[in-house]
């Protein structure tokens, strides 16, 4: 793997950034993971996802892309009988060990699903929700924070006007871009994105992913997508997952040019099954 | 791991259908281009402008083919996204057709050569490599074709390195020409033709070196245009 | 699928349609039944209720202008030569009984339902606990008021008495039945309800919402209060709407743990504490049936028992159409687009 090119690759980002911050790169060591009743989900995989880059996980249904996504923030812990063995380096530190908070590490590694789930609440707070638990309650920081978040991921001028409606009446091009806004609005240090254009339309999907692109600075984002087109338009990194186990892990030119592994090759032209 | 040998076939059938099109299209092309090659050489060193005329008439339809493998490239481009493998493909075999279109131009143009120093009963100072040259040519132009057909590196390294086998010859006919013009300036003009057709022999093989070069990109995703003799022999080895 | 063209449909189809149409007819006959018989049964109940009280020489005017004469009779004077009481103060006791039961069960209710759907394993003991709720609302309404007198009135109601009353005793003061006693029992009678409906307002919220609560480093206890309350508001407030429309119709338990033919100060008052607990009260349903059984046979008693079932009818309307505008009011803010 030409670590040369990753490192300059970081530095570049981190030169880019407008925010005094760095965000923290992600090492994932000998990550297992079985569901019950269900056998393993993830094998003994290794992965060192680089900072402030945008990595997609790419690889057919069922493979454990979301699996893997969801231990990065411990998700998987609200899955009854879900266990896991290895280590997720967030930084410095190891976020599956016993002792980790895991309602801070949340906030420091944001998630966004598949499908828009915005609560039963307004729009505003829906953004205002993660800050309030946070405990923001200043009624002008919190103005404050939902405007930013939502000029952030460019709903403000859409919805500046009924931001006390019910957030469920927007489309759900906006109810992604709400939801995101809802996890920028915490600050994470990394962003998580489940298929994230998947129920989209085509202008929204290209909305989201410009969004990507600008937020790259300033997150580590990693993005699961079945859509090979949006992995390659927008990650800087790409992992291939099959059966469970990571098969490739390089940069996305190199994957969509000239991957190594032949089932990486298979996948991507579409001769997979 | 990385054994590329027989691929699987793509889960769409009509986008495997499409490859195969292009790719059976491409090696028309070049079986015609051979074709072309061999009348024009042929006319040039019988002084027979028939099967010249052949030749140039052939070009014509190596044009319309360029222009259709073109179209079918940008089509795959745009509706396939084609990724990896299939993207070099493409990639190279629009690079080839250029390639080919080039060579078709070349051959037209020792064509016309033949054509107009067939009237004219001019001396022949340099038939022997002549005849070696386009031979020479005409195989390293086979092999490169038979190489991406078959995107066997090994055939295509081959016949990059031999391109150099043929600056011998070359040097040693455009001397013989000289020698000519001097000891019979009044074939000058003659001589000027052949001077031309020997140039274009030699951009032949430039362009089936090229195509090598494009089958080394398909198969193994490396670009060794700028590479020394050394690192191709790395490939094989 | 190939259509037949033209009139023709296959006989099969043409069968199947006509099937279709004698459903939908059927049942507009039926809903249209249904609101006649029960318009029909108000009309009677309106009817008879104005047609009491020829004595006192409203003979003239319509049915409701001697409807309305009845009911501030009703009222406010009681009826020495019916021999009943004043049915205002009945009034008062039968809402401020309902409101104190809605305050019961309500978070009663939700509690148990949030236990339920968010807390507990499914286990056998929960798998038990659901079937026993659910048995809970087949039990008859009298049995609850034994189980009140029992329990909360004799047993709870003499515990408190021994331990903040003891220097009245022997005479009891919360060991005898009153209006948190009823309450209580009417709050366990309608407990299933409330329970029920919460629960399956809670389970319909998908996954995806709690997730996305816990994504943004939200507690377990903050997503439940914060997130899905809010959003099965309207299921908890469907199941209180219920339950209120069946404490309204219920009589016979609440003669076991409070309700009383005549009670001679209203259990609420101007002055604090506001409401006496413990004190016995009168109640519509009770009213009804009193009339019923011990009123002199007059001219008039018919109507006067129909006008006090309007009312009653009428107040479980109210106390109904107000949930029913208060959980509209929650699912509007939520979702209509112009609010606010
Ligand atoms: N909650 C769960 N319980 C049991 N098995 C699960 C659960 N979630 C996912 N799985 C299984 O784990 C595997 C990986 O799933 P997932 O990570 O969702 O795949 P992907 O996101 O790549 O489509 C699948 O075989 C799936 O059936
Ligand atoms: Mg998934």
């Amino acid at each position: 793997m030409p670590y040369m090119q990753r490192d300059a690759l970081i530095q570049a980002s981190q030169f880019q950034s407008t925010a005094a911050r760095t965000p923290p790169g992600l090492v994932v060591q000998q990550l297992s993971l079985s569901y019950p009743g269900n056998g393993s989900a993830l094998v003994d995989i290794n992965l060192d996802i680089p900072a402030g880059a945008v990595t997609a996980v790419i690889g057919p249904s069922g493979c454990g892309k979301s699996t893997l996504l969801r231990c990065f923030n411990r998700m998987n812990d609200t899955i009854e009988g879900c266990r896991y063995s290895g280590a997720i380096y967030v930084g410095d530190n190891n976020v599956l060990a016993a002792a980790t908070d895991v309602t801070a590490l949340r906030r420091r590694v944001g998630m966004v699903f598949q499908r828009p789930n915005p609560f039963a609440k307004s729009i505003y707070d829906n953004v205002a929700y993660g800050p309030r638990i946070g405990g923001i309650r200043r009624k002008r920081d919190l103005d404050e924070i939902v405007e930013r978040a939502l000029r952030d991921v460019a709903l403000w001028d859409e919805v500046s006007d009924r931001l006390h409606t019910g957030a469920l009446r927007l489309s759900l091009g906006q109810q992604q871009r709400l939801v995101l806004a809802r996890t920028i609005a915490i600050e994470p240090e990394v962003l998580l994105l489940d298929e994230p254009a998947s129920s989209l339309d085509p202008i929204s999907t290209l909305k989201i992913e410009e969004l990507i692109y600008e937020l790259k600075h300033t997150y580590t984002i990693i993005i699961v997508t079945h859509n090979m087109q949006q992995a390659a338009r927008v990650s800087d990194w790409t992992a291939f997952m099959n059966g469970g186990k990571l098969v490739e892990f390089d940069e996305t030119d190199r994957i969509f040019t000239n991957p190594v592994e032949r089932a990486t090759e298979d996948y991507i032209t579409g001769r997979y099954g | 791991m990385s054994e590329k040998l027989s691929y699987k076939q793509h889960i769409s059938a009509q986008f495997n259908a499409e490859l195969d099109a292009i790719k059976n299209d491409l090696l028309e092309m070049g079986g015609k281009v051979e074709n072309q090659i061999e009348l024009a050489t042929e006319a040039l060193l019988q002084t027979d402008s028939e099967p010249a005329e052949a030749a140039i008439l052939i070009d014509r339809s190596i044009n319309r083919l360029e222009v259709e493998i073109d179209e079918q490239c940008a089509r795959i481009l745009a509706r396939r996204q084609p990724a990896a493998s299939d993207l070099r493909l493409i990639i190279a075999i629009a690079k080839v057709t250029t390639d080919l279109e080039r060579i078709g131009d070349e051959a037209s143009k020792v064509a016309r050569v033949a054509i107009k120093l067939a009237p004219v009963q001019s001396p022949q100072p340099t038939e022997l490599r002549f005849r070696r040259i386009a031979n020479h040519v005409n195989r390293m132009l086979r092999q490169s074709l038979d190489a991406f057909a078959r995107q066997s590196v090994e055939q295509a390294v081959k016949v990059v390195l031999s391109d150099a086998d043929i600056d011998d010859d070359y040097h040693s006919a455009m001397t013989e020409l000289q020698q000519a013009m001097r000891t019979h300036p009044d074939h000058i003009e003659y001589l000027m033709e052949q001077v031309w057709a020997l140039r274009s022999l030699e951009r032949i093989g430039d362009h089936a070196s090229s195509i090598a070069e494009q089958v080394v990109y398909l198969a193994r995703g490396v670009d060794i245009r700028h590479a020394d003799n050394e690192g191709l022999r790395n490939l094989i080895n | 699928m190939i259509m037949a063209t033209g009139q023709s449909l296959p006989g099969q189809r043409r069968w199947q349609r006509v099937l279709g149409t004698l459903m939908i007819w059927l049942t507009a006959a039926m809903v249209t039944l249904s609101v006649l018989t029960a318009g029909a049964f108000l009309g009677l109940l309106l009817w008879f209720a104005g047609s009491w009280l020829t004595a006192e020489g409203m003979a003239s005017g319509g049915v409701l202008v001697r409807f309305w004469g009845n009911l501030q009779q009703l009222l406010f004077q009681p009826s020495a030569s019916l021999g009943i009481e004043a049915m205002l103060p009945a009034i008062i006791g039968t809402v401020i009984m309902i409101i104190l039961m809605t305050v019961i069960v309500a978070p009663l209710g939700v509690l148990v339902a949030v236990y339920l759907s968010e807390y507990a394993k499914n286990t056998w003991y929960t798998e038990l606990l659901r079937i026993a709720i659910q048995n809970l609302a087949g039990v008859p309404s009298v049995i609850f008021g034994v189980f009140g007198l029992g329990f909360f009135v004799y047993a709870v109601g003499g515990e408190i008495d021994g331990w903040f009353y003891a220097e009245t005793l022997p005479r009891p003061t919360f060991g005898t039945p009153g209006l948190l006693w009823a309450s209580l029992t009417l709050a366990l009678l309608t407990l299933p309800v409330v329970i029920v409906a919460s629960e399956e307002g809670l389970a319909r919220l998908p996954t995806s919402m709690r997730e996305g609560s816990y994504a943004l480093g939200a507690t377990r206890f903050e997503t439940i209060i914060r997130v899905l309350l809010p959003a099965a508001g309207s299921s908890v407030l469907t199941g209180v709407i219920l339950a209120i429309a069946r404490a309204a119709g219920e009589v016979a338990p609440l003669m076991l743990v409070g309700v009383v033919k005549y009670a001679p100060t209203l259990p609420v008052s101007l002055q604090a504490p506001f409401i006496a607990f413990e004190q016995k009260f009168m109640h519509l349903g009770f009213f009804i049936y009193d009339v019923a059984a011990h009123a002199n046979v007059g001219e008039g008693r018919l109507g006067l028992i129909c006008a006090a079932a309007v009312l009653l009818v009428g107040l479980v309307m109210l106390l109904n159409l107000t949930a029913v505008l208060l959980r509209k009011r929650l699912r509007d803010r939520y979702q209509a687009l112009s609010e606010e």
